[in-house]
């Protein structure tokens, strides 16, 4: 326990003094804020002459209503969330590569695996601050932009799907930390989590999307819209893709070789 | 127990490349053993192996008795590190950095931190971002990592590396005063001979991974080729005339004679005698020592020249 308090402890510092986190909250803030001016064009239709290819994207969404808001934050955390959840799990585990401060990880009387579990946990204590401040934000920005059609049972429905979507966008966290640390930095991390977003595409036309772990959050996202499948195999596959990203993680740290 | 550390037939390979090739050695409580060898002779991946950073192929090292791998944390509660160029959080202070450490060594004194920044003359830059400080005191910094807990063993690579001349002279006395007054055992890696002789009581010679030779430092000077070098205004008579007497003389590379017969090193009068009895009086007469870095050299030319 003392090992997790104090290594806790360091990489709060670490995140506290970075400018990572900074930004990080200001595109939690921006993501939500350019949602809601797409509500606005929507619910605008005379400023879409003017907007050109923004009013093309804002007619995709049809209405501008609260459920149909909702569903493009969900979505929003499943799709640009996953690749901002990559990016800080790539910078919690590679900066010390990056940085080349590993080596002062190395050998002390904390265990590699006290180092990494505190790293796991301030990965899902940012990415779910990060999702808050989404969530909550997006809520404030549709007010302010007037959304149309709110209750209160439609914000608690939205609320749990988002908070649901969110928490297995985070589990997916597991293999991009195991990357950033085999990969030795950010880039290996990225390049895994750009190229699994473009396979959810892909694997999405095929029907396969609840059986590929990268596409089962957002697949999630769309439920009660008719077109999702997801179901108790799509969450054990995701949760077993977290499992095998930890345990890999974990063991990498504790048996690689550390050049 | 007076071994402090141990390692035995040691060996890392990396595919082909036989990093560290079967080194086995021991280092005594209280002693400063320097590894020496050239870029890439395997010093680091001594040092590495030595901390558990990586796995030996074969053979295997030990702490205080104690094997070392990667699960056996509570090794380093009494070892401090320091692998190659140092590096710390660049957004974070020289005492946040320090703090860290603290913290992940479980020291409960908060004045250490303090302590080790004043001794090693990091206090004015104690503010200061850590990606802002020059190579030297990135160095302090990583010294000051190493040495905050007060550690019974050092395992330092390369320890005065971008340091000015006064800065080297200040961490070499910093040493030796930890080893020989608080009786801290050091294992050290440098590539300059000079330094690690001026410090250390033994010194490894690491070359191609291999461990060619161990010498304790007071041997040096008997281990180095020393010769007579001499000129008269005729080199070529006096040559004659010493040969007769039978010294082995050659003609230097300088141009002057060089007379390698031990009775001539240890008699140079002798040899002045003859020649100023034969009317050849010498011009110069001096006995020549060879540098460290010519002994190094020679050491580990002659297992297959350097490369």
């Amino acid at each position: 326990m003392r090992s997790i308090l104090a290594t806790f402890w360091a990489e709060i510092l670490k995140i506290r003094k970075s400018r990572i986190f900074l930004m990080s909250l200001l595109i939690s803030f921006f993501i939500p804020l350019m949602m809601g001016f797409l509500m606005f064009v929507v619910k605008n239709p005379e400023l879409s002459s003017k907007l050109g290819i923004v009013s093309t994207k804002a007619s995709m969404f049809g209405k501008a209503d609260w459920p149909t808001y909702f569903g493009l934050l969900t979505e929003g955390i499943a799709g640009i969330g996953a690749l901002g959840f990559a990016f800080v799990t790539s910078w919690v585990f590679g900066r010390e590569y990056s940085d080349r401060t590993v080596t002062d990880l190395l050998a002390l009387p904390v265990s590699r695996s006290s180092i990494v579990l505190s790293k796991f946990m301030v990965v899902v204590l940012w990415c779910a601050f990060l999702s808050l401040i989404f969530f909550v934000f997006g809520l404030f920005v549709g007010v302010v932009v007037n959304v149309s059609g709110w209750s209160g049972e439609i914000a608690l429905l939205a609320a749990n799907r988002f908070a649901v979507t969110s928490f297995l966008t985070i589990l997916l966290c597991t293999p991009i930390a195991f990357f950033a640390s085999y990969g030795r930095g950010y880039l290996p991390p990225m390049g895994f989590a750009i190229a699994t977003l473009i396979a959810a595409q892909f694997i999405g036309i095929l029907g396969l999307a609840p059986y590929f772990p990268w596409a089962i959050p957002v697949t999630y996202s769309t439920v009660g819209t008719g077109s999702s499948q997801i179901g108790v195999i799509s969450f054990g596959i995701l949760f077993i893709t977290c499992i095998v990203g930890c345990l890999a993680t974990f063991a990498w740290w504790r048996f690689a070789d550390q050049t | 127990m007076d071994e402090v550390i141990l390692t035995r037939n040691v060996s890392k390979y990396y595919g082909k490349v036989r990093a560290v090739d079967g080194i086995s050695l021991s280092v005594r409580k209280g002693e400063i053993y320097g590894c020496i060898g050239l870029n890439g002779a395997g010093k680091t991946t001594m040092i590495r192996l030595l901390l558990g950073m990586i796995h030996p192929t074969a053979g295997a090292s030990f702490v205080c008795g104690k094997q070392v791998h990667s699960g056996n944390h509570d090794l380093w509660k009494n070892i401090g590190y320091l692998v190659e160029t140092p590096h710390s959080y660049p957004d974070l202070t020289v005492r946040e950095n320090l703090e860290i450490v603290r913290r992940l060594r479980f020291i409960s004194d908060k004045k250490s931190v303090d302590a080790v920044m004043n001794k090693l003359q990091l206090g004015p830059y104690a503010e200061r971002k850590a990606k802002h400080l020059s190579l030297g005191n990135a160095q302090r910094l990583g010294l000051a990592k190493a040495l905050l807990h007060n550690p019974e063993i050092l395992i330092l690579d390369e320890p005065t590396n971008g340091m000015d001349p006064a800065g080297i002279v200040e961490i070499r006395n910093l040493l030796r005063t930890l080893a020989s007054d608080h009786g801290v055992t050091i294992f050290i890696s440098s590539h300059i001979l000079g330094e690690i002789s001026k410090l250390t009581t033994r010194i490894g010679i690491i070359h191609e991974g291999r461990l060619i030779q161990e010498v304790d430092t007071n041997q040096l000077d008997r281990l180095r080729r020393k010769r007579l070098l001499l000129n008269t205004f005729d080199n070529i008579a006096a040559q004659a005339l010493l040969r007769t007497q039978g010294y082995p003389v050659n003609v230097s590379e300088e141009g002057t004679l060089e007379v390698t017969s031990q009775h001539a090193i240890d008699h140079p009068e002798a040899i002045s005698t003859l020649l100023v009895q034969a009317g050849l009086p010498p011009t110069l007469l001096r006995v020549d020592e060879e540098s460290l870095e010519s002994y190094f050299l020679r050491v580990i030319g002659m297992l297959g020249g350097v490369k």
